[in-house]
């Protein structure tokens, strides 16, 4: 018997756990989940609607009615998901003249975000008047904010590319001085290399606001404010500093004997780092690089700062936030794609950076 | 003409410590040379001075006539093999062992056949595409070796290949070295703080202390006549033991006088031992012989038996000094048992009490 309760004992200890990690796995998701959600909804879902569905909709319901006292006028209406009914929607009326389709197309493609051309509107005005109302569905082009977001927000596109030369100028920077300085941390012994380390860290202590100001002079000076190259400087004053630090670890992690070996075999000194330790650092490297880059990549303080006419991604999305025309989906929008190519970069370096906490042995 | 000269070779670090100074050595053809000492002498720099490892800070390496001092160490024409085999993670076994071959530019159907030849000479010919890390340590040690044989150095340096091996392993080990060098006869160095491992590898051996070569001889040299003091305590197990005595005269024989015993000299003994009042006797373990009859020169008491199969250690406390002694197994003793016995008269070592070097 004592066995079975010992059973029961640690099942429900077992479905216990399971409940409390899916409990944090849910408050670390969910708000990701939601925001990705709603970047999908339009903008009648996200003002008209509640609650929030969980998941957007891919197809809206309309209705077409005549307007009885007034000839050849039609009511519109789309399908309420809180009030389960039609409510009006666009002009109160519409008629087949050219102007008249063209603002319902557009009101339709605006609000709905589904495209419907003005003849299409038209010949379903034609079976109205035949049948009566008729209802008919329509597919929402569900990325439609996406593509909003960058034709609303003028200079989105070249922020992009701003932030992407940003971070690839960083991660270029604080990898190569980081990891040089890294490896020479780690293999030779000179006069004052503590105190050198140590300084190194000193840097990271000022909080960049601190020193946003003179930056912005310094940069003025030597003509690189609001210029990619110069926020990269910026940001790499930073990184080199971290870099140094987990380079400096990673390449102590690799016995000096197989640089030494390789020279015994027949390589340079030079050569033996590019065979031999250079392949054996990359996981570690490939961490160095995440950081730096995610860090350069979401940066907002600096950036607005030291930018003006040509910002990175991230300041244009916290514009967004403050405009007067601020629309939460479309800022939702911006968000997931602000936060997108970090994801991207990190899985692809997934494989190394699991090589690095010993997931997968070499 | 010897294949390697070391001319007065030394190392200093930081401009204060010296690792290595003023070494000289010449290595014959085909030979197998041991450095042995305790940790900290000097026998891994002066190896790794040789693989250009390492500056010189004086003196100069001849290999095979031409002067070798400065050059990188790729350009030595030396291979080694290192304490913690040091083969490369991220490379195959083949890669591992092809890595010279391929920077030698060598056509590839070359590389094949000498990678597998020392594969098989080394007995990893079924593991060549397999990565160092699914290998035991056995096998790593077997390809660090692999990678040293296929570019047929003119010198083949071996840093303590056998220390990181279980003990039985390292005595197989030990042995096909030693056939691996009989068929190769590459001319090898290797370093070793196990005397047990010199003794049975070596051609000559090296011993080393603080930086300097204390002796260089046969492992019959070292073993029977020590240079020093040193010497004779580091070589073999049980160590010597080691007797304050005075040298006396009495009815016109020489007679060495301790607290617990006497010993009378023979002709030959006496001659070495003229002019020396005060000297260090030592006497092997294996040079205490059982006087059954309990009237010895050494009589003592039986302090702790250690059974080792075909005999055993026994230990007797003199003079507040442990002494060791083998005895063959067929006598049973036990501890607080009285004890006696003769020297080997044949095998006695004699210090000088002030230089601690070989009276002889």
């Amino acid at each position: 018997m004592g066995s079975i309760r010992r059973g029961v004992f640690r099942s429900v200890r077992k479905t216990t756990l399971y409940i409390v990690v899916a409990g944090i796995a849910m408050a670390l998701i969910f708000p990701m989940f939601f925001l990705f959600t709603f970047s999908l909804m339009s903008d009648y879902e996200s003002y008209s609607e509640w609650p929030k569905p969980l998941l957007p909709r891919i197809k809206v319901e309309f209705r077409l009615t005549p307007i009885e006292s007034v000839d050849g006028s039609y009511k519109m209406e789309i399908w309420n998901n809180s009030e389960k009914g039609f409510t009006p929607f666009g002009p109160e009326e519409n008629t087949r003249a050219n102007k008249s389709l063209r603002k319902l197309s557009n009101f339709i493609r605006n609000y709905s975000n589904c495209f419907i051309s003005e003849k299409e509107l038209s010949e379903i005005m034609d079976s109205v008047d035949q049948n009566g109302a008729e209802t008919f569905i329509l597919k929402k082009k569900v990325f439609n904010n996406y593509t909003r977001f960058f034709t609303l927000y003028s200079g989105a596109a070249q922020s992009v590319l701003n932030s992407l030369a940003t971070a690839a100028m960083t991660v270029f920077l604080s990898l190569s001085i980081g990891g040089l300085a890294g490896y020479a941390f780690a293999r030779y012994i000179f006069k004052g290399k503590n105190v050198l380390k140590l300084s190194v860290l000193f840097v990271r202590m000022f909080p960049p606001v601190a020193i946003a100001l003179p930056m912005v002079i310094i940069l003025g000076k030597i003509g690189l404010y609001d210029k990619p190259v110069g926020l990269s400087l910026i940001y790499s004053v930073n990184q080199v500093s971290l870099s140094i630090w987990i380079t400096a670890s990673v390449f102590m992690g690799i016995p000096e004997s197989l640089e030494e070996a390789s020279q015994v075999f027949g390589a340079s000194k030079i050569g033996a780092f590019f065979r031999i330790t250079l392949p054996l650092a990359v996981p570690g490297l490939a961490a160095c690089a995440m950081y730096s880059f995610i860090y350069s990549w979401n940066e907002v303080i600096n950036a607005l700062i030291l930018t003006q006419f040509n910002p990175t991604f991230p300041v244009v999305v916290y514009r967004s936030l403050l405009g007067a025309n601020a629309q939460v989906h479309l800022i939702a929008a911006g968000s997931v794609a602000q936060a997108l190519p970090a994801i991207i970069f990190t899985l692809f370096i997934r494989k190394y950076i699991l090589q690095m906490w010993g997931g997968v042995k070499v | 003409m010897p294949v390697l000269e070391l001319k007065d070779i030394a190392k200093q670090y930081n401009k204060r410590v010296w690792g290595v100074q003023g070494m000289s050595l010449d290595v014959e053809d085909k030979e197998f040379i041991v450095f042995l000492g305790p940790s900290g002498c000097g026998k891994t720099t002066c190896m790794r001075m040789i693989a250009g490892l390492e500056e010189t800070t004086r003196g100069s390496i001849i290999l095979q006539g031409k002067d070798i001092t400065d050059l990188p160490p790729r350009d030595r024409g030396i291979s080694m093999v290192f304490q913690n085999y040091a083969i490369w993670p991220h490379m195959t076994v083949y890669d591992n062992i092809a890595f010279a071959l391929k920077l030698k530019k060598l056509p590839s159907s070359e590389i094949k056949s000498r990678v597998e030849e020392v594969a098989d000479m080394v007995k990893i010919g079924t593991m060549l595409s397999r990565f160092p890390g699914q290998m035991s340590g056995g096998q790593q040690q077997r390809v660090a070796l692999a990678r040293a044989l296929a570019v047929r150095p003119k010198l083949f340096l071996m840093d303590e290949p056998l220390s990181n091996l279980d003990a039985k392993l390292r005595v197989i080990m030990r042995t096909e070295l030693k056939a691996i060098h009989q068929r190769t006869e590459a001319t090898s160095i290797f370093v070793t703080h196990d005397q047990s491992e010199a003794m049975s590898m070596a051609d000559r051996i090296v011993i080393m202390k603080d930086g300097e070569i204390v002796q260089v001889g046969t492992p019959e040299d070292v073993y029977f006549r020590s240079a020093d003091i040193f010497v004779a305590g580091f070589i073999g197990t049980p160590p010597t033991n080691f007797f304050y005595v005075d040298v006396k005269k009495e009815n016109g024989c020489t007679i060495l006088d301790h607290e617990f015993f006497k010993a009378e000299l023979g002709k030959e003994d006496s001659d070495r031992l003229s002019g020396y009042e005060e000297i260090v006797l030592g006497v092997r373990p294996e040079d205490f012989i059982l006087n059954k009859e309990g009237n010895g020169i050494l009589k003592s008491q039986v302090l702790v038996v250690e059974p080792q199969g075909a005999h055993q250690v026994v230990a007797l406390e003199v003079e507040g000094n442990i002494i060791k002694t083998l005895v063959p197994s067929d006598h049973s003793l036990r501890p607080g048992d009285n004890i006696s016995f003769d020297f080997d008269m044949r095998h006695l070592h004699f210090f000088d009490k002030q230089t601690e070097k070989r009276i002889s």
